[in-house]
């Protein structure tokens, strides 16, 4: 009898549910883009130095790494879960890549090759997440000690340069005086955006972190889909090593340390929630952004070392906290509806 | 042709320490048990550590002696004082050991002393435990030469300091630095407005560099304190067009940076002695495991360390004139 029930109702109401956070998210990063628009004048006006095209490129480039993990943490996030191993597998991308370069690898196969480490990692992660059901957290907290000790075995434990003259063209390289590491950060988070909200296979990744059952009995092939994600979250996270080996001429197994808390956060700030089945790419570029301008402001308005994290700390929460009672006061009953 | 770093620092160090053995009429034949000491780290997977245990095994081939590497891969304190509890239990002829955290390694450093068993600290020590002797870089007086470095190219302008400031040992570093810039060059302006925290990373120190140099466009020297500063710092310098106008030192060596001063990207950096704090560890706890200390009648029941308590193994300049020195083959 339930068995009835749940195989055709969920379907239904996740349909609705997905609708109607879909209408909350786009709420969300309004907020979001207004704090960042009120803090990008509020700088300018204060210090005169914030619309500088150096100013704006150093943020930008600061971001532009850390936006290529993004649309794999935002996929792994909304399917329900997350991925700790996305720093680890960023330094092992880069260092697999430059050591091929080393090698005389040409340049293209020894990217393929740091592609497919993440490949490799990534779908370990969501093999043993699906097929032998460890959760998530230990799943990729164990592939985050795998990738960095394999990283350091690699390269045993010193740094990798003395890479070719032309791999550095997509760190350093520049086009029409914008740099191309951030051109290609925006177009992977654009595709990212548009991917998840209009093609068929991806939006599967909203129902199945919203109700992961329900999906499974509509006919989603939940493990297959969940195995996908870890693998492009992978993928990504190795991409964004071997970008910046390219941006800082070195492969260092010690890089990315932390990065997947800093990616997760901003997914955070940008919309996702940690319980799943929510979330937009573009809003965890907003939440980089957001993070990032907060990190350049207080550089800017000259705010004591000692006191930045204290300071970053409290705006992300008063930030976060803010968005959350807004949103919930904007949409009580819908929240109500959705939770039953 | 060129004599390389390896065997430059071979050949010196061996002579140095045959100089020294002979003045002192050390006796050289090996025992019939070979002596085993042990070398104790956190973070064992580090390349830093490898220069240090490179020097440890230099000195031990002299001595005819076994030199073991070990440690905990991770930055875990408990698992350090496992490890080197272990290594005490292998009743090793020495123990040359870096210390995570000084006072939570001080009761087995102590135990091993009581035990008979030489022990030296390098690089990060345990000043209120019994070991014999620290061996490690006086990171103030790295700072100094930072800043004298800089001072020598900058006249004028502001000078900052990239850094990460909850860690100790950079923290004396950057005082080192901003006090002697402040004192000897009046005409730079620096302080603790002056730093950038990295993190520890060389993306949170591009991104600090560049926002500093925009709040404070005329910063004409940088220093670095860390490896993954200097790398994060040159390039927020190349990206805001700035590598050729503004100095700049770092801290550390690796291919990369050294690649950077030869390309012109970073002037130089500062390279810690940390080949002699493993070659001088194993001959500290040599000399005293093999009864050759004579400074009193008998240390022991004097009461006093066998060993200097503390020495200074130094940095030196890296710059485009000698960097191939530091270059593995």
């Amino acid at each position: 009898m339930t068995v009835e029930n749940t195989s055709i109702k969920p379907k239904n109401t996740s349909n609705q549910i997905v609708g109607l956070l879909g209408q909350l998210v786009r709420v969300r990063e309004f907020t979001l883009v207004a704090m960042i628009i009120a803090i990008a004048i509020g700088l300018e006006l204060y210090t005169g130095r914030f619309f500088t095209p150096l100013n704006i490129n150093a943020i930008s480039l600061g971001f532009s790494t850390s936006a290529v993990i993004v649309f794999g943490m935002t996929l792994a996030l909304v399917s329900g879960g997350f991925d700790l191993s996305v720093g680890s597998v960023f330094a092992l991308g880069g260092v697999v890549t430059a050591t091929a370069l080393r090698s005389g690898t040409p340049i293209p196969l020894a990217i393929l090759a740091g592609l497919a480490v993440g490949l490799v990692a990534g779908f370990t992660n969501g093999i043993l997440i699906t097929k032998v059901q460890i959760n998530p957290f230990i799943t990729t907290l164990g592939m985050m000690g795998i990738a960095r000790g394999a990283a350091l075995a690699v390269t045993k434990g010193t740094t990798v340069a003395g890479l070719p003259q032309e791999f550095f063209v997509y760190g350093q390289g520049k086009l029409f005086d914008i740099f191309n590491l951030i051109i290609i950060a925006l177009i992977i988070i654009l595709i990212g955006d548009i991917l998840m909200r209009r093609s068929a296979i991806f939006r599967q990744v909203y129902y199945v972190g919203g109700n992961e059952e329900a999906a499974r009995l509509s006919g989603i092939n939940v493990d297959r889909m969940k195995i996908a994600v870890y693998t492009l979250s992978g993928i990504f996270a190795a991409l964004a090593g071997i970008l910046s080996v390219s941006r800082f001429t070195v492969a260092d197994p010690g890089a990315g340390t932390g990065e997947e808390l800093r990616i997760i956060a901003a997914c955070i700030i940008g919309g996702c929630s940690l319980q799943g089945g929510r979330g937009t790419v573009i809003g965890g570029l907003f939440g980089l952004i957001f993070v990032g301008l907060i990190n350049n402001g207080m550089v800017l308005l000259r705010v004591p070392v000692y006191w930045q994290q204290l300071s970053m700390g409290i705006v992300l929460l008063l930030a976060v906290g803010f968005d959350t009672l807004s949103q919930r006061w904007q949409s009580r009953p819908r929240n109500r509806q959705s939770t039953g | 042709m060129n004599i390389n770093r390896r065997e430059f620092l071979k050949k010196s160090g061996i002579a140095a320490a045959a100089a020294f053995a002979a003045s002192q009429g050390v006796n050289l034949t090996r025992a019939q048990d070979m002596q085993t000491y042990y070398m104790v780290s956190f973070l064992s997977g580090i390349s830093y550590w490898a220069d240090a245990f490179r020097g440890m095994q230099d000195a031990a081939t002299y001595l005819g002696v076994e030199a073991v590497y070990t440690g905990t891969p991770e930055y875990d304190i408990t698992g350090e004082v496992r490890v080197l509890e272990e290594t005490l239990g292998l009743e090793p002829d020495g123990v040359v050991l870096t210390v995570i955290q000084a006072d939570a390694l001080q009761p087995t450093i102590n135990n091993a002393i009581s035990s008979g068993i030489p022990l030296v600290t390098f690089d990060a020590d345990s000043p209120q435990s019994d070991r014999y002797a620290f061996l490690g870089t006086g990171n103030y007086a790295a700072g100094v030469m930072a800043a004298r470095y800089i001072g020598g190219l900058v006249d004028g302008g502001k000078a900052a300091v990239i850094t990460v400031p909850s860690q100790n040992n950079l923290a004396q570093r950057t005082q080192g630095f901003i006090d002697t810039i402040t004192a000897e060059f009046p005409n730079i302006e620096t302080g603790d407005s002056f730093i950038v925290d990295n993190q520890n990373t060389s993306e949170q120190a591009a991104s600090g560099l560049a926002a500093l140099l925009q709040a404070e466009p005329d910063i004409r020297g940088v220093f670095s304190s860390n490896a993954q500063a200097a790398i994060g710092a040159s390039s927020a310098l190349r990206e805001a067009g700035l590598s050729d106008s503004v100095h700049h030192i770092g801290f550390d060596f690796d291919e990369g940076t050294l690649d950077l001063i030869d390309n012109g990207q970073l002037g130089a950096t500062l390279a810690q002695g940390t080949w002699q704090m493993g070659f001088w560890g194993l001959m500290f706890a040599y000399m005293v495991r093999n009864g050759n200390i004579a400074s009193v009648a008998d240390w022991m029941s004097a009461g006093i360390s066998p060993l200097p308590p503390y020495v200074d193994t130094g940095v030196v300049v890296i710059n485009d004139t000698n960097s191939q020195f530091w270059r593995a083959e």
